[in-house]
């Protein structure tokens, strides 16, 4: 994917920058607002990662705000220092996508860019998710692996939607503490952990291939690929 | 004229005396004029109707007549509280008790008032003067001296009324600006010792129905937030200081042992992994402190909706099922329906989640956790945690709620002491409390959130 990085720290830039393009991305990195603003009206990205406060006249708000006036729907993901419950929904308010906290993993902002990407690339209203021989029925709340049915629980049918949405990507514990159960703490114990796990036991056991990996240092992926 | 209306102790004194003096002499004016009309008016009939009296004498009897009438009237004296005066066309007198006619009274006729010298005596006189046929005079007049003297009085009185109110309005508007500056300076003494520093100083109420009691209050409850939230800060710059100096130092040595020693890469790559978690932990920590600080000014309060308590309970108890099935705990909820209070939903479930977390923690294996939502009697509503741990002894139990307190208890156990900290917090900002008590065995954590708190005013 094409990223747009506009970020005015160069280390906190050099870190993104090598990361996105060791995972094989393309980048463009602006330190300013005026160039971040220039190059995201001008230049078709995937995905644009801002970072709220500035140098110049223009700040990362300011800059989603006026990309959205202009009409345009490009994902955006706003890096900040400012962790305040209320600075976060502000940037949402502004037409930001998703808000990643500074200081962050590399692999938790990679995780999300891929989420914003694919959410924005699949706009078509699927009633039936398929990965490998794990089917999930939106409709009628139906799961089967190898056609045998899996019986799961409100929020563990709701925890695996959101794995095989994001099928084939790396997903992290706090994209689903926050998408699955929508909170936003950090619950000290490996609760989520124990959640995957359970779930895991429920579509992977007793099939040759398992479908729900972990992913060391980063999270889970659901995916057929070995 | 906004300006000249504003309130001050000088301002009303002098409004005040303003007011005192026209309503004196609105009592004064209609006496004023009823002297003028009714005594004088009356009096100058009389001269009137004396002098037409005379003015016919004259007309049967000459001048010699009526000069024999008017000394037969007023005699030979001079001066007198009646007088007459007949005078020639040369203005000579012919009869009458003055002398010469009088300087200050004109030959023409009509009515006037003069001062005018009789023996060297002053007096203030009120004249008809007549034209009569042959070029003779006649003054018709009285002395007004003693009522001139009545009206001095009058005027004197009046003056004298002002002078008391002017004067008395003067002192009490004095008064009243020099305690009002009292206070005021003891106002301003106190918010300059807090300005200088000592936050713990307030206001003195005077007590009774006193009008800067009002004020005093509010400022005091002003200085109550302001000294918590300093107290706040102060707590958590303590906290940082104490609990983020430690991590950081183990991080510090564990990375100039890296830079002095360089061992193999496997055993540097070990390291740093080691180091990357040493500094999640501090981010931990930071991130967990300033969520304490948020919530302790009490900002988020803006922010408040409805929010059912026991739902969040409830997501929150299932939350944390799994881990309690690993752990061999049982972990069950129990409600009795829907309560909804104001509040933020994000805080309380994170708070009902940190007191499960914490009973996860010290319930043993085959123990039960009770995780209870209801309501008590005065509408405030409790999620109350209960396990069959060991417990918290009463000497402790006010403390565990201490930034980063840990108790003997959790030694070896994961955290960093924030959590009851926390829960306090969102308790206190929902307008509620944390109580601890014992469950025998165990410990029977409740957060009771209070169903006004939204209702009162924002502590912004």
């Amino acid at each position: 994917m094409k990223v747009l990085l506009v970020e005015d720290n160069e280390r906190v830039a050099n870190f993104v920058k090598k990361g996105l393009v060791e995972a094989g991305h393309t980048i463009d990195h602006a330190d300013n607002g005026r160039d971040g603003m220039f190059l995201a009206a001008s230049e078709p990205y995937d995905v644009v990662v801002m970072d709220r406060l500035l140098p110049g006249s223009i700040d990362g708000l300011g800059i989603i705000a006026a990309l959205r006036k202009a009409g345009s729907k490009i994902p955006i993901l706003i890096l900040s220092a400012l962790s305040d419950v209320d600075e976060r929904i502000r940037g949402l308010q502004s037409g930001g996508d998703d808000y990643l906290v500074k200081p962050f993993a590399f692999g938790e902002l990679l995780a999300r860019l891929d989420a914003l990407v694919r959410r924005s690339q699949d706009s078509s209203a699927e009633t039936t998710l398929v990965v490998d021989d794990l089917s999930v029925d939106l409709l009628s709340r139906k799961v089967t692996r190898g056609g045998k049915p899996v019986s799961l629980q409100p929020r563990e049918f709701k925890l695996l939607e959101y794995l095989m949405r994001h099928a084939d990507q790396v997903v992290t514990r706090t994209m689903l503490l926050e998408n699955v159960w929508d909170y936003r703490f950090d619950p000290q114990t490996n609760v989520v952990d124990v959640h995957v796990s359970k779930l895991r036991h429920k579509i992977d056991a007793g099939f040759a291939r398992p479908l729900l990996r972990t992913i060391r240092n980063a999270g889970y992926m659901l995916t057929a690929d070995d | 004229m906004i300006r000249l209306l504003r309130f001050s102790a000088r301002n009303f004194a002098i409004g005040y005396v303003a007011l005192s003096i026209g309503v004196l002499a609105l009592f004064a004016a209609p006496l004023w004029v009823a002297w003028r009309e009714r005594i004088e008016g009356a009096r100058n009939e009389f001269l009137k109707e004396d002098a037409q009296r005379l003015s016919e004498v004259f007309g049967r009897e000459g001048a010699a007549g009526l000069a024999a009438m008017i000394d037969a009237q007023v005699g030979r004296r001079r001066g007198g509280e009646k007088l007459l005066f007949l005078a020639d066309s040369s203005l000579s007198r012919l009869a009458g008790n003055l002398p010469v006619w009088p300087e200050g009274i004109p030959e023409t006729p009509g009515l006037h008032a003069a001062w005018i010298t009789v023996e060297g005596e002053l007096m203030r006189v009120g004249m008809m003067g007549t034209s009569l046929p042959g070029g003779y005079h006649l003054l018709v007049g009285r002395d007004v001296t003693r009522f001139k003297i009545l009206e001095s009085l009058f005027w004197y009185g009046l003056i004298g009324a002002s002078g008391t109110i002017l004067l008395l309005g003067v002192l009490s508007g004095w008064m009243v600006r020099r305690s009002l500056l009292a206070e005021v300076r003891e106002i301003s003494r106190t918010a300059s010792a807090i300005v200088a520093g000592d936050l713990s100083r307030r206001l003195p109420i005077q007590g009774g129905a006193h009008e800067l009691d009002t004020l005093a209050q509010t400022i005091n409850r002003l200085l109550e937030q302001i000294e918590q939230l300093l107290h706040g800060v102060r707590n958590v710059s303590n906290a940082i200081a104490h609990d983020l100096r430690t991590p950081l130092a183990e991080l510090r040595s564990r990375l100039e042992e890296l830079s002095v020693t360089r061992p193999a890469p496997p055993e540097v790559f070990a390291e740093i992994d080691t180091a990357v978690a040493d500094v999640d932990r501090v981010i931990g920590i930071f991130n967990a402190l300033l969520r304490l600080a948020e919530i302790d000014t009490g900002v988020r309060r803006s922010g408040f909706v409805q929010v059912d308590v026991a739902k969040v309970a409830a997501e929150a108890s299932e939350f944390y099922q799994p881990v309690a099935e690993i752990n061999g705990v049982k972990l069950s909820f129990q409600s009795a329906g829907a309560q909804s209070v104001p509040g933020d939903p994000l805080l309380l479930a994170q708070a009902i989640g940190n007191l499960i977390d914490n009973a996860l923690k010290f319930a043993p294996l085959n123990g039960a956790i009770t995780v209870a939502a209801a309501r008590r009697p005065g509408g405030a509503v409790e999620i109350a945690v209960s396990d069959n741990g060991p417990g918290i002894p009463d000497g402790e139990k006010a403390r565990v709620s201490q930034r980063f307190y840990r108790g003997d208890a959790s030694r070896g156990t994961p955290g960093v002491g924030l959590g009851l900290s926390l829960v306090e917090g969102v308790a206190r900002l929902h307008g509620g409390a944390l109580e601890l008590a014992d469950n025998g065995p165990g410990l029977r954590a409740t957060l009771v959130v209070c169903s006004t708190a939204a209702t009162e005013t924002p502590a912004r």
